[in-house]
């Protein structure tokens, strides 16, 4: 009754293939395998570091990944990692074999999910059925997986919506692309109508977590809340919804519940640095010290071998022992971040944090050398400092008593950031601490004032028609504040009315771009990333992004 | 300090136990497959049932794990739409080693094209099982008889044995009407087949096992019923 199958050894043989598992019994069995099934070029790797150096060397098409490795990364940190380093192509199929299944393998991020899964124990006629599916499947998806990755949105609706008419395979995949792709370019409705059809059929966590996805970004966090609590009572385990159930907390201030979630997560995926660095950041921010220390320490570890190794969990890390009285330990996370990263801008950054855990410490002689040594490394403002370093170093010269030095920063983190109201909230907070209330606001006022000031006169003459001194005016403004948001979401807006008018210009579309990225790095739910992201593609012919 | 020994979590063992012995079963069937091959016949016949030994190894392995994970919360369980025929056909893929070996014909009765929603792994878990206990208890013959009913997605796993006794009856029975059966009186595969027949719902519908005698061959019958 089955189809007779036809001869797939010609298309076996033309792969390449490689093989990683560190136990050497599985590497020899899947090699016979694939030598049976035709392969001809088949490398193999008993851990994640051969693995990584072949990666580099080779382009396969075929992996066949165990998850489980032992010590250093996982099969699904490889596959990550591959994929960020660009060493995988859209054409690779990656398949984690795995003794069972676990939520980081089924939920996860789709962008880093393997094409396929296979759980232990594996034979013969299961693994080549499983390797022509997925083969079949590459063939059928590349194309939408190329618009996707080239961030070409209308093109990729398009492309799943033309597979979607014809016969009935992938349906799930390409609904799924479909429906992220319409939510990232913000065609809410259209996103959630796509679910809505799916859920009248049956109830799929997946299409309600997409409904609680629209209405977070639509700001009904309610209706968000709501959706993504009844997925996680029927579906325990659903990774994506716990994420997301996070951003909803947060959003609506309730931090308690937004680390509770993220407490969740990291047990239901206990090896994501991401997360476990997420639980970390939010119980600093709830000052829940103890969390927060070994959430920090169990990012290190865990990413010590990841791509997502980072200087800013150590630097985190420091503060929080800092603030509950273990300097010892701050000194010694920040001499390994120093080790561990090269580069002058972590040494300052680390330089910054050594200078405030001796403030606080109550080590007055090295906090005063260290604020003497920052402070003429900072006295031309092109130091490019994160705003968390600019109030620490803000600190440190009030607490040195460098008042001059700590004006010019506060002045620099406000007028960067002059929309973030707790931000400028801190900053009157340190100054009423060193007793120079009506300085520190009279300071804060008076920054905010003179970027409102400029964003709001190249606004006027945006009106009146004067574009070029608008996009002119707004650019000098950004030199001098490169984080600016509103600066930027000006600019790019500005730039495009003016490209839309006088035609396209490598110049202008170049600023607008720049823009786009810097404000998504900012403020990755900016909702004005999507219209920009749609403005910019309507202005350039398709295919040339 | 307190010298006395603390009792070990059994559970933390558990995970890392089983992906260890699941290495071991997996090198273990590659072996059996191999060398059976070369056997002349009758070594064939004899030595097949070592492979249906190490299939049940690895039955209880899958099962435990899952029952544990579903316990905790922690089985991602993931109702994904799968073409019955693929499935099928993989299931057929893994146990026809083992059924030529014995010399069992198995006859697979699949509507086409059906897709249906269910967990891959935890279904493939239960008919493979069912399969292999059926492998056991027939003569000579088995059936997988697939299609929809009323909504529902059926799996019958029927032999040509000589069917179920009463007590393994009454037990499947009382399963379907609720009796508590964590007891460990009705065994594992059983609870485990149950419980992957309860995860799968669908509105106000809730999957089902059931056992029975008679069907095609007049045998046992194991009946998976997805909503």
């Amino acid at each position: 009754m089955y189809k007779e199958a036809k001869d797939t050894t010609p298309l076996f043989a033309t792969k390449n293939y490689l093989i990683i598992d560190d136990f050497q019994g599985m590497r020899t069995m899947m090699r016979e395998m694939l030598r049976i099934f035709g392969g001809k070029n088949i490398d193999a790797a008993a851990n994640a570091s051969e693995a990584m150096s072949l990666l580099e060397k080779n382009r396969y098409d075929v992996v066949l990944c165990d998850y489980n490795l032992g010590s250093g990364k996982n099969g699904l940190q490889i596959l990550e990692e591959s994929k960020l380093r660009n060493l995988t192509g859209l054409a690779t199929s990656w398949i984690i074999i795995t003794a069972e299944k676990t939520s980081d393998l089924v939920f996860g991020a789709a962008e880093f999910m393997p094409d396929d899964y296979i759980i232990k124990p594996v034979n013969e006629a299961m693994m080549k059925g499983r390797l022509e599916k997925v083969l079949a499947k590459k063939d059928v998806l590349i194309n939408v997986e190329k618009a996707v990755r080239a961030k070409h949105y209308p093109l990729t609706v398009a492309l799943c919506d033309k597979l979607l008419a014809g016969p009935q395979t992938n349906t799930v995949e390409l609904l799924r692309i479909k429906t992220s792709t319409l939510i990232t370019m913000g065609k809410y409705d259209q996103a959630e109508e796509v679910f809505n059809q799916i859920l009248a059929k049956r109830d799929i966590p997946w299409a309600r977590t997409g409904l609680g996805k629209v209405a977070f970004y639509r700001g009904d966090m309610e209706g968000a809340q709501r959706l993504l609590n009844e997925v996680i009572r029927d579906n325990p385990a659903y990774l994506e919804a716990h994420d997301w159930l996070v951003q909803v907390h947060e959003a609506t201030g309730n931090l308690d519940e937004a680390q509770n979630v993220l407490a969740r997560s990291v047990e239901l995926s206990p090896t994501s640095v991401i997360r476990q660095k997420n639980l970390g950041e939010m119980a600093q921010k709830r000052g829940d010290l103890e969390t927060a220390a070994t959430a920090f320490r169990k990012t290190i570890k865990l990413g010590e071998h990841s791509i997502h190794k980072a200087p800013s969990t150590y630097l985190n890390l420091a503060k929080v022992c800092s603030d509950k009285g273990t300097p010892a330990e701050a000194l010694q996370v920040l001499k390994s971040v120093t080790h561990e990263f090269e580069g002058a801008k972590i040494r300052l950054h680390a330089k910054v944090m050594e200078g405030s855990v001796y403030a606080k410490s109550g080590d007055h002689n090295n906090a005063l050398k260290l604020s003497k040594e920052l402070a003429a490394i900072t006295s031309n403002n092109n130091t490019h400092l994160p705003p968390e370093l600019m109030l620490e170093a803000t600190q440190l010269f009030l607490a040195t008593g460098n008042k001059e030095a700590a004006s010019g920063m506060a002045k620099a983190l406000v007028k960067n950031n002059h929309e973030n109201s707790k931000l400028l909230e801190q900053v009157n907070e340190l100054y009423s601490q060193a007793g120079m209330q009506e300085i520190g606001a009279e300071l804060v006022s008076t920054s905010r004032e003179e970027v409102i000031d400029s964003n709001n006169r190249a606004v006027i003459m945006a009106k009146e028609g004067q574009l070029a001194d608008a996009i002119e005016l707004l650019r000098e403004a950004r030199t001098l504040l490169p984080d600016n948001k509103r600066i930027m979401i000006n600019l790019a807006n500005i730039a495009v009315l003016s490209m839309r008018q006088n035609g396209t210009n490598d110049d202008l579309l170049q600023v607008s771009k720049e823009c786009l990225k810097r404000v998504t790095e900012i403020d990755p739910q900016e909702k004005w990333c999507a219209q920009m992201q749609a403005a910019i593609e309507a202005l350039v012919p398709q295919g040339t992004i | 300090m307190n010298h006395k020994e603390a009792t070990p979590d059994i559970s933390a063992f558990l995970a890392s136990a089983i992906h260890d012995m699941k290495n071991s079963v997996c090198v273990l069937m590659s072996f059996l497959n191999d060398n059976i091959t070369q056997l002349d016949p009758e070594a064939q016949r004899t030595a097949a049932p070592m492979l249906y030994e190490v299939e049940r190894v690895n039955d209880n392995l899958l099962q435990m794990l899952a029952i544990y994970k579903v316990g905790k919360q922690f089985y991602p369980f993931d109702l994904s739409e799968n073409s019955v025929d693929q499935f099928i056909a993989e299931i057929n893929n893994k146990s026809k080693t083992l059924l030529d070996y014995l010399q069992i014909e198995l006859d697979i009765e699949c509507e086409p094209e059906l897709q249906w929603y269910f967990d891959y792994e935890l279904v493939t878990g239960v008919i493979s099982h069912a399969l292999h206990n059926a492998s056991h208890y027939t003569k000579d013959k088995l059936k997988i008889l697939v299609k929809e009913i009323d909504g529902q997605l059926e799996i019958r796993v029927e032999d040509n044995g000589n069917g179920f006794p009463p007590c393994v009856i009454e037990a499947g029975d009382a399963i379907k009407k609720g009796v508590d059966f964590a007891s460990g009186s009705t065994g594992l595969g059983l609870y485990f087949s149950s419980m992957v027949a309860k995860l799968h719902t669908n509105r106000d519908k809730t999957g089902s096992i059931q056992l029975e005698n008679g069907g095609t061959y007049g045998g046992g019958c194991f009946v998976l019923r997805l909503p």
